[in-house]
Formats: C-alpha cells, structure tokens, sequence
C-alpha cells in the first residue's frame, strides 16, 4: 500500500512538472533543458526555509516559486533573440551555471542556510521535515499522498484555464508563427518571459513537494540527467495539448517500475532504465514527432 | 607557463572534437549529441583489446573502426531517415540526444560504470625549463596538431573536402550540380567519426575514462564552436584552445569546481553578445536558421 500512495506521490510531483514544461516547450515551442534547474530552485526554497527557520508549506514555497520565476528571466531573455539549437544550448548554459552554483554555494565552516553554506554543495540537505499547513503537520504517508494530489491537482487546475484561455491561445500563435503574432499587436516578448516565469514557479512547487515527500536534497535534482528525463516525458507523452504530458508521466513513472518485477541484476536495472529512455527518444522522433496523444510536431 | 602548456594540451583535445562536431554539423546541420555515446565507446573497445593481448597496433584501428562504425549506425538508422521526412532540427537534436543516451547505457552494461584507464604505470616526464610535460600529453599535442593539419589538408586541398564545404555552404545548389548529397553526408559522419576516436583515445590515456564523460566532452566541444564560430571551419579549433586555457586558469586561480560555471558563463556571454562566434560570418541569428 504504501509503495502505492509512493507511486502516487511520484506522479503528483512529475504531473506538474511535465504539464508546466509542455507550457514552455509544446505551446510556446521552446526547447528548454533548464527545467530541472527551476525544479530543483524551488526543492531547497523549501528545505532551506523549513529545516533553518521551521516555515510551512505554502510560504516555502511560495517563496521558492518566485525566486524561481524571477530566476527564469535568465531563460525568457535570451529566447528574444536566439532560436533552435542556439536557444537549446543556451537553456543548458543556464541549466549549468545553476547546477553548480547549488553544487558550490557551501563553506565546511558555516552552518547550513547561513549565506556563506546556502546549499551544503555536494553533501546535500538531510532531515528535510514533512510539510505543514495552517499549523497542521503531516506525519503518514496517506496523508502526503492526498496533500500532493490535492497540490497537484490545483497547479494542474491552473495551468489548464491558463492554456485553454485566450492567453494559451497566443501562446500557440507565438509558436507557429512569431512575426504574425507580433503583427496582429501581441507583445510576444512579454508573453515569452510570462509563459517561462509561470512553468519555472510551479515547477519549483513540484520540487518543493518532492523534497518534503523524499526529505533529502542534493544537486543531483538540478543535473542534466534530470531535465532529459522531464524532456522526454513531455515528448513521449505528446506536445501541446493537456493530455499528452499527463500520459507522458503516467508511462515514464510505470515503466521504470514495470522493469522492478522483471528479474533484471541490479547493476543492469538502472541502466535498462535509462536505455529505454534514450530509445523512446529515437524511436519518437522517427514515427511520431508529437508524441502519443500530442497536437504539436517539434519545430 | 605551465598552466598555459596545460591548458594548451587540453585545448587540443577538445578542439580535435570540436572539429569532428563540426565537421558533421555544418554539411548536415545535425546537431549531434549522439557522439557523446561514440565518445565513451570507443576507449572501451581500445582497453579490451589490449586486456586481449592485441597490442596498440590492433587496439586504435580497432576502436577508430567502432567509432566511425557507431557513427554510420547514427546517421544509417536515424538522421537519415528523419532527413527524408524532413525533421526538423529540434527533432534531429532529440533523436541525438536519445542515441547517446542508449550508446552510454550499453557501453556502461557492457563495462561497467567504473573508471578504467587506458595506461600502465606512471607515465614519463620530460621537463623543458621549469616546466613539466608527461608523455601523455606529448602525444595529446601531436595527435592534435597532426590530425587538425591533416583535416585541414582534406578540406582545402582535396576535392573531398570542397565538396564538404559546398555542401555546408547550399546543400540544395550541390544536388543540383549532380551531387550525391546522401553519399556526402555519410562522409562527413565518417570523417566526424575518425576525428571523435581521436580526440576519445588521446583523453583517455591522458586521463582515464568512464562511459558517462562522453556529454560532458561533447558539451565542451559544443562550446568550443560556439566561442570560435559555427559558420567557420577553422573557429572550433581557435574556441577549443581558448576554452582550455580560460579553464587551465581556472583551476590554477580558484578550484576545479568552478571550471564549468565559468566555461557556461563564457557559452552565456558569447551567444547573448556574440552570436556568430570569434571567426563566424556576422548574419542575424534568423537570417541563418
């Protein structure tokens, strides 16, 4: 039972990071390998913030999520002026320089949270307590589960009036095509830093939610390896429509775990896992460029 | 002095990378990641042959044959492809992406994740003043210096190499001439290839391998072309030397540990202020899309 409500609290956290990502990549048509890194922004918010000053939940992060958007600016910037393969690598850029500023952010001789130690770099953030609300504190695994779907649920809520509302729809006329949208009068450029500031806040609340249900932080969370996975469940589950992320983390959750009851050595397990990854990739691009419930075909 | 010769050493590989990058970039505007998985093979191929008992005679044709092999694979069973249905380069980027990944996955279940390295003892030590070079990085530097000359010789003085460059230039004016354009970009993936194994196996005697330095590595070399140029043959190899001696610098000044921050803040930098590069045509970033 509790491997389930695991199982369920993993989807909670990868629904709003796919759905978020899908804003950016599938509606807006930027390719961003940064996500993980705003994830991973809103994951200390919060274990900082609770472990050091004893915060609840919603302030956390809150606060991580808007740190994270206005952080995101490093990625809605560039995006005025590069396209394609130059704005990929410009996200990675960013991708990294956050990598390793949570990596280094730390001195042995500063206690955790102080300025000096904000990260505790490569050692991570242990003993991250179980969120709080309203002065209600969560204490079993049933009960996060149904606060993360209930968490989960509202970003989801959100980010569905937002991409079915007039906005969303100018959104997708800035991924099709950009000069027309500018000519009909929409201010595509701020529509851009929108679109990313909105993706990297929610995301940061699913980071906030992993870090309380896994309370262990280290970068790893921010690496590249982590904004591939996101990458691929968008592009699996199918780009620019509301479904297609949503299967998309239903099937990148269960397969690993599918691959758990074959009798695979340990030392394979992992990389099986990655293996079929990198596979769907290929094999997604080559058949079905907008993935499997998606509307959008990679530009 | 001895950090410039460090860093001139390291330079040298990763512009020897860059070059093979850019050798498959610019005839076919394949981004392509996937050398990351060619990158970590190829000096597992090399370590068992010589565990085998092959000597370095067998092993680097060996793993250069893998290379270029994996390379052909690449293009045979999925650039190719998705360039007759005419994929965009956000897709050729991402099917790239997932072939390194199942190249790094299969080289890992087939080796293991731990470090190997490709030498046997300490390595000799020549010193020149105050400076100390070791035998690995002689051989960096003149694996380095011997293929950029020789890949420069290919592409300015052979016919091979002009049609490379016609191709990267119009690929639609050189089919139109009569050319194969299918045939040329299996060239250009064979030379990416050799280059690749190259720059690989000079890295791995210097410094030891695992099969996850292969996006790291290719990553670099990604940056190397941007700083040197993407329009240019040339630049990568200029970038390449810059970027290993900015992170030489690095090392010697503050830690290792802020070598990619700094190599990432340069990339930044150099897309936002620079677009085209040290040595690239200066168009606006549309104009070439």
């Amino acid at each position: 039972m509790n491997y389930l409500i695991h199982l369920l609290i993993y989807f909670d956290i990868y629904l709003i990071v796919a759905l978020s990502l899908n804003m950016i990549v599938g509606y807006t048509g930027m390719l961003s390998l940064a996500h993980a890194a705003f994830y991973a922004i809103g994951g200390y918010a919060y274990a900082i913030l609770s472990v050091n000053l004893g915060w609840g939940f919603i302030p956390a992060s809150m606060l991580g999520a808007v740190v994270a958007a206005v952080l995101s600016l490093i990625v809605s910037l560039p995006s005025w002026r590069l396209r394609g393969d130059f704005f990929v690598l410009a996200t990675l850029a960013v991708q990294a320089l956050i990598y390793s500023a949570l990596y280094n952010w730390t001195s042995s001789d500063a206690p955790l949270g102080s300025l000096r130690n904000l990260t505790n770099g490569p050692f991570g953030i242990t003993g991250i307590p179980r969120p709080s609300i309203f002065g209600w504190q969560i204490k079993t695994q049933l009960s996060y589960g149904i606060f993360a779907t209930v968490v989960s649920a509202i970003c989801a809520f959100v980010i569905w009036r937002l991409t079915s509302s007039p906005w969303g729809r100018l959104l997708k006329a800035v991924r099709d095509d950009e000069l027309a949208a500018q000519g009909l009068g929409k201010n595509t450029r701020l529509v851009k830093l929108q679109v990313v500031a909105i993706a990297s806040g929610l995301v940061a609340i699913a980071g906030a939610l992993y870090a309380g249900h896994v309370r262990y932080l280290d970068p790893s969370s921010a690496s590249l390896d982590e904004s591939i996975l996101m990458l691929s469940m968008v592009i699996v589950g199918g780009l620019g429509n509301f479904r297609g992320p949503v299967v998309g983390a239903v099937l990148l959750i269960l397969l690993p775990e599918a691959l758990r009851f074959v009798a695979l050595p340990d030392s394979v397990a992992a990389n099986m896992r990655l293996l079929i990854y990198g596979l769907l990739l290929i094999v997604m691009m080559q058949f079905r460029p907008q993935g499997i419930a998606g509307d959008y075909r990679m530009e | 002095m001895q950090i410039i010769v460090n860093g001139i050493v390291s330079g040298a590989a990763i512009a020897v990378l860059a070059l093979a990058f850019q050798c498959i970039y610019l005839p076919t505007r394949v981004f392509f990641i996937g050398m990351a998985g060619v990158y970590a093979m190829t000096p597992f191929v090399a370590w068992s042959v010589l565990k085998a008992g092959g000597g370095w005679w067998l092993a680097i044709p060996a793993a250069t044959l893998t290379a270029v092999l994996l390379c052909l694979i690449c293009e045979w069973l999925i650039h190719l492809p998705m360039e007759k249905k005419k994929a965009s380069s956000g897709a050729h980027l991402i099917a790239s992406l997932g072939a390194s990944i199942v190249l790094v996955q299969i080289t890992a279940m087939i080796w293991g994740n731990g470090t190997k390295s490709l030498r046997i003892g300490l390595d000799s030590v020549v010193r020149i003043g105050d400076v100390i070079v070791t035998g690995a990085q002689w051989i960096t530097l003149g694996a380095g210096a011997a293929l950029i000359v020789a890949f420069w010789a290919l592409l300015m003085k052979s016919d091979l190499g002009l049609r490379l460059r016609a191709l990267a230039d119009n690929p639609i004016q050189f089919a139109l001439f009569g050319y194969n354009v299918h045939l040329y970009r299996t060239f250009s993936f064979v030379v990416g290839g050799l280059l690749a194994a190259a720059a690989s196996l000079v890295t791995a005697y210097d410094v030891g391998f695992d099969p996850h330095t292969g996006l790291h590595a290719v990553l670099l070399a990604v940056v190397a072309v941007i700083i040197g140029g993407r329009d240019s043959f040339v630049g990568p190899v200029l970038g390449g030397l810059m970027l290993g001696l900015v992170r030489a610098q690095v090392v010697w000044h503050w830690s290792a540990r802020w070598q990619e921050a700094v190599t990432f803040a340069l990339l930044a930098i150099v897309l936002l202020l620079l677009p085209h590069g040290l040595l690239g045509k200066k168009t606006r970033l549309e104009a070439t899309e």
